[in-house]
């Protein structure tokens, strides 16, 4: 592997170490919040099924639907609509209006609605900014809630974007530097003394360095790639779009994005009758072979309508096209990229970007490796602060520091686990999910921190917490079922096979953390007392 | 932290990697709209400082914080700082 000299070394190891120190615990949450991010979909789907699985999206009707539902939307906000499917396969449409805000920042105001596409009635209607729009969600609030706080850790615009793109930068710079620290790479990676664990505290530190370094290594590539495509999509929003808008466009950001995306066709305002919809989506699926992912509409009745279909990733392709219709024709106009008008360097590039850092390229099989890599990143961020403060635990700040690692390591999974506890009871209810949940997890975070406080022993902090999260795990499908979800033979009948593989999901990952606290394995943390005889 | 001599201070080192870095690697973003080649569609000198905002910044900070030679790595970093800052002055203006 690589040699560098000593001196190099010894500054990477320390740029390992403290970046993780300053940032590590932030960054975990991050990393533990887009674990669950993975199956955001599943997560809607679960907690807000329909009465029974949805086989088509866009049914024939969509069209008709969605005009019904223009017909209830004040004409300034029909400059465009985009509608996709969400939790449980409803369909979400947003016509919408393009206003800036006393920032200068783009903000979408309009009308929301969510169609059953079994039924084709609309099922909620709300009024207001997209942001707005968002905190009053309720059948997507779950999944949101978890995006949100990986996006964003719930700080707001544009700082929140900031800080996870510094945390995504701390995580990349946690992944170059272990790579050049480690010096026996390849014999690294299989090596895990699991012994020596049962052998003092020297045999305890040497055994948890080992499983670090194991799941560190094998993550390296993943952490990369994770690391640099969250710090692009955070820095891209909340800096470069807008500094890019600012050198190149004056600090237009919509028409940036309008010359990135596409330059749209000769504007005519003149009223026309928006083509069928049913239609074109037809077209489109007899032309890809796939249901779109997402449609835009712009200028919705007007004579310079146009449709844009995008379509997911097919087969082993990372990238896929959009199809651009004439909205007042029905017309095919165009295959396009996602960004410009032909292909490009930037817009194949970009177009990774997406399926590389949420894994959804290849459906559940990706997917499902992308949360177990997500995973082992989480516990390499959680080993790694427990190695560097266990190291140095004889200070007194170091201890201190241990005590709050173990308070976000154990604590935000147990917190976030609360917050779906707050979002079914919520549901049936009047109270705003996202209110309740982020007052729960607060609520859970603090009783943690209590806890961390009073319980003199860490191991002893750790078995209470894990406790906590099991029964939190246990009681999940209980309560899902309690608030009007389907049981598990209604699910069955009824397609909804998400259902009850989550539950069981969650069952097992209970038992899992019992199991941890009967047994907490070879790969333990050598205590303080241990530490000092 | 500095390799020639361990009691130099670091605030000169903690300077260039830290605010300089990422200083010069926003200037550097915006400052490719202006000369990167718009490619195909384009869109490519919008598009490619954006995403290799992390890769650049990041390349940065570890010369800052790996160079023997401070004093070059200064005058490396604030060169294309006031390269990238006068080209956009000149385009603002």
């Amino acid at each position: 592997m690589l040699r560098l000299p000593q001196h190099q070394t010894k500054t990477l190891l320390a740029i390992h170490g403290w970046s993780a120190v300053l940032l590590g615990l932030l960054l975990y949450a991050v990393i533990v919040t887009g674990v669950a991010c993975v199956f955001a979909r599943e997560i809607a789907d679960w907690s807000s099924p329909l009465e029974r699985a949805v086989d088509d999206p866009y049914p024939r009707g969509t069209d008709m639907a969605l005009r019904r539902l223009a017909a209830t939307v004040p004409a300034q906000y029909q400059e465009e609509l985009f509608f996709y499917p969400r939790a449980g396969g409803r369909l979400y449409a947003f016509f919408h209006r393009h206003e800036q805000d006393a920032g200068g920042k783009p903000v979408e105001r309009g009308v929301a609605a969510e169609i059953d596409p079994l039924s084709l009635q609309i099922l909620a209607r709300r009024e207001g900014s997209a942001d707005a729009l968002q905190r009053s969600e309720r059948s997507n609030a779950l999944a949101d809630f978890m995006v949100e706080m990986h996006v964003r850790l719930h700080v707001p615009d544009p700082y929140g974007l900031l800080l996870t793109g510094v945390l995504g930068l701390a995580m990349l710079v946690a992944a170059v530097s272990g790579f050049l620290i480690h010096r026996h790479l390849l014999r690294e990676i299989f090596t895990l003394r699991r012994w020596r664990a049962q052998r003092g505290a020297d045999g305890a530190l040497l055994a948890s360095r080992d499983a670090h370094v194991l799941a560190g290594s094998w993550n390296l590539p993943f952490s990369f790639i994770l690391a640099f495509t969250g710090s692009y999509f955070s820095f891209a929003s909340a800096f470069g779009i807008p500094a890019m808008a600012m050198v190149a466009f004056k600090g237009d950001q919509e028409a940036m994005i309008t010359a990135i995306v596409g330059h749209p066709a000769q504007e005519d305002r003149r009223m026309q009758a928006t083509a069928d919809l049913d239609a074109m989506l037809a077209d489109a699926r007899a032309r890809s072979g796939v249901a779109p992912s997402f449609v835009q509409l712009e200028h919705w009745q007007r004579a310079d309508a146009r449709v844009t279909f995008f379509l997911p990733a097919q087969g082993s392709q990372l990238s896929s096209p959009t199809y651009v219709y004439d909205g007042a024709s029905g017309a095919f106009v165009q295959e396009k990229p996602v960004l410009g008008l032909r292909p490009s360097l930037g817009g194949a590039l970009a177009d990774l970007m997406a399926p590389l850092h949420f894994g959804n390229f290849a459906g559940l099989l990706s997917k499902a490796l992308w949360f177990a890599l997500g995973f082992a990143a989480a516990y390499v961020a959680l080993s790694g602060l427990q190695l560097w403060t266990q190291r140095r635990a004889e200070s007194r700040a170091w201890r201190r520091l241990a005590r709050a690692v173990h308070w976000v390591g154990y604590g935000l999974p147990l917190a976030l686990i609360a917050t779906a506890h707050a979002y079914f009871p919520a549901r049936q209810s009047e109270v705003l999910p996202q209110e309740a949940m982020m007052q729960m997890f607060l609520l859970v975070a603090a009783l943690s921190a209590l806890a961390a406080l009073l319980i003199r022993e860490l191991a002893q902090l750790r078995r209470l917490l894990l406790l906590a999260t099991a029964v939190a795990l246990l009681g999940l499908p209980v309560l899902r079922l309690l608030c009007g979800g389907p049981g598990w033979w209604r699910a069955l009948q009824a397609q909804l096979y998400g259902v009850p593989a989550l539950d069981l999901l969650l069952l097992a990952a209970g038992i899992w953390c019992l199991w941890l606290i009967r047994s907490p394995g070879t790969l333990r943390m050598p205590s303080l007392r241990e530490l000092r005889s | 932290m500095s390799p020639k001599n361990s009691r130099a201070p670091l605030w000169p080192r903690w300077l260039l990697a830290g605010p300089l870095a990422a200083l010069c690697a926003a200037l550097i973003m915006a400052g490719g709209a202006l000369w990167l080649p718009r490619g195909a569609a384009g869109i490519d000198n919008l598009v490619l400082p954006i995403l290799a905002f992390p890769a650049i910044w990041a390349v940065l900070f570890f010369y800052a914080c790996l160079t023997r030679h401070l004093r070059r790595a200064y005058a490396l970093l604030l060169a294309l700082l006031l390269a990238h800052a006068l080209a956009l002055g000149l385009q603002l203006s």
